[in-house]
């Protein structure tokens, strides 16, 4: 995996090199900051919940976790195959693992910063006076920088699919969403189907196995029952790395087959 | 240092490459000429590890397999894609830092290196400039120094000089020359000049095909660039006589009389090999006045139009048929009946009487033999050569 470092610093440097990076980051800030102001009330001050609340609680969290993902798998994929970028990297002496890891580590990375503009004000409140719980405050960072790399994971597969930027956003967005949404509402719907079946026949059985496989991938679930909480639990900690290392494995061979497509 | 055997490759139905097989030694600036589409490009990639090939018998840089040890080759080999995909968000230091990094360069070897490279591609007072805002024939000249930057032996250059002006194709033309001193390189391109100022050996692509490998002078030759004779003289009242003297010269394969100028009759005479002194003979035998006798090629332009037009079947077929056309007019004309028996072949007959003699008789054993010695020859009807050629007048 030579060559991983050098493309995971030049990746991250780009991000920088161009306003997106930082108004990005800017944006976070002011973001979270609006979160915990609007917060704070209805946790009753409670400083360490609002922080919580602001990594993995809110719809923002959330909504930014589906739309930067692609964001940046789109600049690192799709983009540099459109200005032909990728033909320089895939025919520099570096392999195409090595090529996939270092961005995935570098988007990855971005994403975490942009988290940590919650810790950020979590110092603030401690120099106000008030200090959180650090270590739970960490424990949910720490699960939503893991999320975030299941995410850029499965945007950079979504992105390398295509060299059309646009689409490639388009079908890492969908790709994200339907990660998060397809659990919930695939769980309702079978929810309804339990009506029609029995619990002992085979149709319940079936009902009841795809049940349990679509709550074991609910993201959000895994997320408020272990991060959140502010627990490291090794489990979930496999659960964010596995997801990852198969979509990258699958990024790796996609763009494998993209050379027998150019 | 690149060894190409039977190389295919295809796009789905369509198949770009075909059965390409081409060696280059080191040291060697070999060009890749082609009209667009004829497969120059596609081959480049594979060698740089960017494409697979469909087949291949054998794909080596360097002694490495493209497809076994892609990354050795690929630290081999310089490659400049035709598009020179550079970071436009870098400046120029920095994608030279970054591409030197890629292929494990010391700090102080990279800082040594990108001094020089920039120096020898003459944008050393660019090197803070954002890559973004070059010029198409200053980001020509980057991404030429960010191949060079770790010093491959291979150098791989993808239509160097698409997109600049007269004179940056003039400097990019002359660097690559200059880069034959330390790299075995293969430059493309669809302008035959370019390739003729820069390369020492020609290969020459169509619709996927290698129709030819050689230097200048072969490839006038393996494309049918006969060498032709004009000849502008005084030959008297009778041009065509003239024109039936000359076809019945051994080797030529047509004459074409030309106009008439003055007293002068231009003739085009095509035949193998240089024609130039049997005719100068046959003009002194038969006390023609000559103005001109020059040798005419058919220029590689003409061949390559021939080719961008498409006519690849019509090539390879005169290329064929060209040593069978050159014997015909000898075989029908009645003054050389006795020239194709009297070679290798003439020992089945009675052999006949010989004698050595000075001789500017073009008529003696064709093209080959030396005019400054004395020749050997057979002697059907016992006197010398003086009468023979004597009927037409």
């Amino acid at each position: 995996m030579r060559g991983t470092l050098v493309i995971y610093r030049r990746e991250l440097a780009g991000l920088f090199l161009t306003p997106l990076g930082w108004l990005l980051l800017a944006l976070a800030l002011f973001a979270n900051g609006l979160f915990l102001y609007l917060v704070l009330p209805y946790t009753g001050g409670d400083v360490g919940s609002s922080l919580r609340g602001a990594l993995g609680g809110g719809t923002l969290f959330w909504a930014l976790m589906v739309f930067l993902p692609p964001l940046l798998a789109m600049r690192m994929m799709a983009e540099e195959s459109r200005s032909g970028t990728l033909e320089y990297l895939l025919t520099a002496p570096v392999s195409d693992s090595a090529v996939v890891v270092g961005k995935f580590l570098a988007a990855t990375t971005f994403l975490a910063l942009i988290w940590s503009v919650v810790p950020l004000y979590g110092l603030l409140f401690q120099l106000q006076g008030s200090p959180p719980d650090w270590g739970a405050v960490f424990a949910t960072w720490l699960g939503a920088v893991l999320t975030s790399g299941l995410f850029v994971s499965l945007g950079l597969l979504a992105a390398t699919s295509t060299n059309t930027p646009l689409l490639a956003a388009f079908l890492a967005f969908a790709a994200c969403l339907g990660w998060i949404l397809v659990p919930s509402f695939g769980g309702q719907l079978l929810n309804s189907l339990d009506a029609f079946v029995g619990t002992g026949d085979l149709g319940g059985l079936l009902v009841q196995t795809l049940r349990s496989s679509l709550q074991a991938m609910d993201v959000l679930r895994h997320f408020h029952f272990s991060w959140r909480m502010g627990v490291i639990d090794t489990a979930e900690v496999v659960f964010f790395c596995s997801w990852p290392c198969l979509f990258l494995f699958a990024t790796v061979r996609m763009l494998e087959g993209r050379r027998w497509r150019v | 240092m690149i060894e190409v055997s039977e190389l295919t490759r295809r796009y789905g139905r369509h198949t770009a490459v075909d059965q390409v097989s081409f060696h280059l030694d080191a040291g060697e600036v070999v060009g890749l000429l082609g009209p667009n589409g004829a497969g120059k490009t596609t081959i480049m990639r594979i060698l740089a590890g960017f494409l697979p090939a469909t087949s291949a018998a054998r794909l080596e840089v360097c002694g490495h397999d493209v497809l076994r040890d892609s990354l050795k080759v690929r630290e081999s080999i310089g490659y400049l894609p035709e598009s020179v995909p550079l970071y436009r968000d870098m400046r120029v230091q920095e994608m030279l830092d970054f591409h030197g990094r890629l292929h494990r360069m010391g700090r102080s070897d990279r800082q040594r290196r990108s001094a020089e490279v920039l120096d020898r591609v003459g944008v050393s007072d660019r090197s803070r400039q954002l890559v973004g805002t070059l010029s198409r024939g200053l980001r020509q000249r980057v991404g030429l120094a960010v191949a060079l930057l770790p010093e491959p032996p291979v150098l791989i250059l993808d239509e160097p000089t698409s997109g600049l002006d007269p004179l940056q194709r003039r400097e990019v033309r002359s660097l690559v020359r200059e880069l034959s001193d330390e790299h075995t390189v293969l430059v493309s391109s669809h302008i035959l000049a370019e390739i003729e100022s820069m390369c020492s050996r020609v290969l020459v692509m169509a619709e996927g095909h290698l129709i030819a490998d050689g230097t200048r002078e072969q490839l006038e030759q393996q494309l049918g660039g006969s060498a032709g004779v004009r000849l502008e003289a005084y030959v008297g009242l009778d041009p065509e006589a003239a024109v039936e003297l000359l076809k019945s010269l051994p080797g030529v394969t047509a004459v074409a009389l030309g106009e008439r100028l003055g007293i002068h009759h231009g003739f085009v005479i095509e035949g193998e090999g240089d024609l130039r002194e049997d005719v100068g003979a046959l003009a002194a035998q038969e006390g023609w006045a000559l103005r001109e006798l020059s040798s005419q090629k058919r220029s590689l332009e003409d061949v390559f139009a021939q080719l961008v037009s498409g006519n690849v079947a019509d090539i390879s077929a005169s290329k064929e048929n060209a040593p069978a056309a050159t014997m015909e007019p000898t075989d029908n004309d009645g003054l050389l009946q006795l020239q194709p028996d009297s070679g290798f072949n003439a020992s089945a007959k009675a052999p006949p009487a010989k004698k050595m003699i000075y001789s500017l008789n073009p008529f003696d054993q064709g093209t080959s033999r030396e005019l400054g010695a004395p020749m050997e020859i057979e002697d059907p009807t016992g006197n010398a050569e003086s009468d023979e050629p004597g009927d037409p007048s």
